[in-house]
């Protein structure tokens, strides 16, 4: 065993300890309240150029688990040994300025988390809407990381949030208008208003029921907030994480400094924005920092963990793991900066088009450049004004043509909390943008 | 922990319930990742924890952990939830009486006893079979093997314990010259027959294939799905509906339809927790209910919802063994087995004078779940001309509507595939909606 550490040039151990708390209410009758209660740990090994992996729940022995860690790296570097890996150089993060909590959720008993579950369905069911679904979610948990270079921090978080569905039918053809917020204390209850947040998914449902399917094809778009966010998310961001780059699966790869958008787009990604993407320092102990992605159309910066900031030269501090996984680069609160623009310029400048609205998730292929995101609803804009509601619309295009055909951004950014799939795991995230107006891409219709 | 399940099934009930269930998993699993052409990282995953629902006055609590020093809190904290719930009308009981059918080839000892340096070479397997294919490059993928024991207890005299194995590789590429495409392949098996070289080749064949993509007219015409593609749009838009607890909550497309002919006559479909060897194989469902085959569609009618012993119980009818976990930290709800997808089949692209050949989608996530409609990317598509592929295309929409689709399908392949708990051929279904 000692011969094997002589060869480990690097280990870390991160600790994670915490529990959750959710509650189903559906169709007026709570259908679960679960509670989680879990400990455990993901600790990596560093041999040469490999990496070697464990991850433990339950009780914990650190000391074991870096002995398995590290035979996993020495094994695979004797089987296949490569390029040694750099570790870019970080010190000891400060840990400031986490979210402020002014009501405790642990405070509040569960009878009154239910009590409000209630009043919160009996918004979204409206005339017309016959099911509806909320679901109320909390968690807790402590990250104590230390690694071999001696570095040792820890924080604790606690995250509420809801998410609300309604479903209306007729003749046959379903529905369904949802809202969610998610955020830190039970105070986000009083500040967002979430019984009219109800109605609105309640309305949608009963909106889209009326609503046609558009004809698809080329045309000029107006995108809303989150639609806009999620393009910034799954298009440009996945495609600036350091790791998809060095796999050869970003078209970014060697563009920096070059302009790739129009001069109205900024892309940032900022994990110490007090939003659902939020932490401190990320799953390396990297103090969490702001990224310039994209600087007025000019790409500026990659999203990196401490070994492709060594490989690519930059910043770490995007390395984040779901529990116990192992960390991969990953993005944390992601947005197209404000403009100047008003939405009505934007109707105006695209006089007959469509605006895309809300979103029901999409997928992006990074290497290729492409993507596709279903809209939740839009409107056909007909000489400037909106028109028709529609519904099942999609987008899809190349991410860099439509970076380049942005003509007008807006100035009312908003963000959207939510969650990001990538190699297997979920993180919280959050993203967004004020509304933009693209002079051509594909919508997809019936 | 495994020793101290059937304690926390009696704490269960000096906490007060009157019925309770331990669900308990243990998993081991190893992976070999690589990274382009060179192995990454190696990964081993020690998972262990139990699931407790506690039943009081027709009201169920749950809650989960994966410490033992914790067991005594989750059971108290179980029991307190279930008082708060409140009377269900719809809760009949815990499942009881199980009579387990036989099944086979879900355990293979050679998967457990494999060491790392056996995992390494299926691994290097994989980037090997894409080096056969010059001109593409792997960019991520991995070999995976785990095993796992599930023991599932509860006092109306449950018991029942199960191991079992599973191993999978997965290979994504690209193109490295020109024109740049993508491509994947992947395989899960529960023994060691899958050709790990020919994955490879497979992905890296199919990207090298696909560059230059030409673009095409707006048409409605025949399009062939392969078994990646259709098992993702019956997964994402057509499964949702035959799922009870959607159905009773008016969240399906196929309320009021049981008997109806919704599909063409040829078609059945089967869901079958029995077959052999298969992914979602096992004695009994996540709730120690036994599992069974259950013929969903015969010859284009529908015979039956999905059901747990909840949807079940609130139906007054027999569960069809779907009850399903992601794992120990949650309750049981309705999922599929296998999902076995049965047409005659011929040799389906022979038979196409003309159309397209889609071999995997993106998006399908984002179909509207109740009514079936699906708007998806095609990736790797080909158009067919006169019984062959011909050229490839480079970005395609498909829009349309699970049931209708459903109703419009004129062919299978030969090539039988299981995606995972999915097995299906390639599908062709004729006037589908593309846009270029």
């Amino acid at each position: 065993m000692n011969s094997i550490m002589q060869d480990i040039k690097f280990y870390d151990c991160r600790v994670i300890e915490g529990s959750s708390t959710s509650v189903v209410l559906d169709n007026g009758k709570i259908e679960e309240i679960s509670r989680n209660f879990t400990k455990g740990a993901g600790i990596r090994a560093l041999c040469g150029g490999s990496w070697g992996y464990t991850a433990v729940e339950g009780d914990i022995n650190l000391k074991r688990g870096v002995g398995a860690a590290s035979k996993l790296a020495f094994s695979m570097n004797a089987s296949t040994p490569k390029e040694e890996v750099e570790l870019a150089a970080i010190s000891s993060p400060e840990v400031k300025d986490l979210p402020e909590i002014k009501i405790d959720p642990r405070d509040i008993a569960i009878e009154e988390k239910v009590d409000l579950l209630k009043s919160i369905e009996e918004h979204a069911k409206i005339e017309g809407v016959h099911s509806t679904k909320v679901m109320y979610l909390e968690s807790e948990f402590k990250v104590e990381y230390q690694n071999s270079e001696g570095l040792e921090c820890e924080y604790e978080l606690l995250n509420v949030g809801f998410a609300v569905s309604a479903v209306a039918s007729e003749n046959g053809v379903y529905q369904a208008g949802r809202e969610s917020r998610f955020g830190y204390g039970y105070e986000l209850f009083e500040k967002e208003n979430v019984l009219e947040l109800a109605g609105k998914a309640g309305k949608t449902a009963l909106e889209l029921l009326k609503a046609k399917t558009p004809k698809g094809g080329e045309m000029p778009v107006v995108l809303d907030q989150e639609l806009a966010g999620v393009f910034a998310h799954e298009a440009v961001g996945h495609a600036s994480e350091a790791d998809l780059v060095l796999e050869g699966d970003s078209i970014l790869e060697n563009r920096i400094g070059e302009q790739i958008a129009s001069p109205l787009i900024t892309i940032i990604d900022d994990p110490t924005l007090h939003e659902f993407g939020y932490y401190p320092f990320d799953a390396e102990g990297s103090e969490s920092k702001r990224t310039e992605i994209i600087k007025e159309g000019i790409f500026n910066s990659y999203l990196h963990s401490r070994e492709t900031a060594a490989k690519l030269g930059g910043t770490p501090g995007n390395c984040r793991a779901q529990g116990y996984s192992m960390p991969v680069v990953r993005m944390s609160n992601t947005f197209i900066d404000n403009g100047d623009s008003r939405f009505e310029e934007m109707l105006a400048e695209v006089k007959n088009g469509m605006y895309l609205i809300g979103s029901r998730g999409g997928q992006v292929n990074t290497g290729e450049g492409i993507f596709q995101f279903n809209a939740e609803k839009g409107y056909v804009i007909k000489n400037g004004e909106l028109t028709g509601l529609v519904r099942d619309v999609s987008l899809s295009g190349k991410t860099l043509e439509i970076l380049n055909h942005v003509t007008l951004v807006g100035n009312d950014l908003k963000m959207t909390a939510g969650r990001c799939g990538k190699a297997g795991q979920l993180v919280p995230v959050s993203d967004g943008s004020p509304h933009i107006a693209i002079s051509k891409a594909l919508v997809g219709g019936a | 922990m495994y020793e101290l399940a059937k304690k926390a099934l009696k704490m269960a009930e000096q906490a007060g319930a009157e019925e309770a269930e331990i669900y308990y998993v243990a998993s081991r699993s190893t992976g070999v990742n690589f990274k382009k052409d060179a192995l990454e990282n190696a990964r081993d995953r020690f998972s262990e924890g139990l699931g407790i629902r506690a039943v009081v006055n027709g009201a169920v609590g749950f809650s989960s952990t994966n410490s033992a020093a914790e067991i005594e809190n989750a059971v108290k904290v179980a029991v307190a939830e279930a008082r708060v719930r409140g009377n269900d009308p719809d809760w009949v009981s815990l499942p009881s009486n199980g009579k387990y059918p036989q099944v086979s080839g879900i355990f293979d000892k050679k998967v457990e006893d494999l060491e790392l340096e056996e995992c390494i070479n299926y691994a290097v397997e994989l980037v090997e079979g894409t080096k056969e294919i010059p001109g593409t490059l792997p960019t991520s993928g991995g070999f995976t093997r785990s095993k796992s024991k599930r023991l599932i207890l509860n006092t109306n005299g449950i018991e029942i314990e199960e191991e079992s194995t599973a191993v999978s590789g997965f290979v994504d590429v690209i193109t490295v010259n020109g024109d740049t495409s993508t491509a994947y392949d992947f395989a899960v098996s529960r023994s060691l027959d899958i050709d790990f070289f020919a994955l490879g080749k497979n992905a890296s064949d199919l990207a090298l294939k696909s560059r230059g993509g030409i673009k095409i007219e707006p048409q409605k015409t025949d399009v062939i799905f392969h078994p990646f593609a259709f098992s993702d749009i019956i997964e994402e838009a057509f499964a949702p509906s035959i799922d009870a607890d959607n159905v009773q909550k008016g969240r399906s497309g196929l309320i009021d339809k049981i008997g109806e002919e919704i599909t063409v006559p040829d078609l059945c479909i089967y869901d079958d927790g029995l077959v052999e060897a298969g992914i979602e194989t096992s004695a009994s469902d996540d709730e120690g209910v036994p599992s069974q085959h259950t013929t969903v569609i015969e010859n284009g009618v529908l015979q039956t919802y999905l059901y747990d012993s909840y949807t079940a119980g609130k139906a007054g009818v027999k569960s069809t063994g779907n009850g399903s976990r992601s794992s120990y930290t949650s309750p049981p709800s309705v999922g599929l087995r296998n999902f076995v997808i049965d047409y005659p089949q011929d040799d389906i692209i022979a038979n196409t004078s003309s159309g397209i050949f889609v071999n995997t989608i993106i998006g399908a996530h984002t179909a509207n779940s109740i009514s079936g409609d699906f708007s998806v990317e095609a990736r790797n598509a080909f158009t067919i001309k006169d019984g062959a592929l011909d050229k490839p295309v480079k970005s395609l929409m498909i829009s349309g509507n699970a049931f209708e689709l459903l109703k419009n399908i004129t062919g299978a392949g030969f090539d039988v595939r299981k995606v995972g708990g999915i097995i299906t051929p390639s599908i062709r279904v004729s006037g589908m909606s593309v846009i270029g």
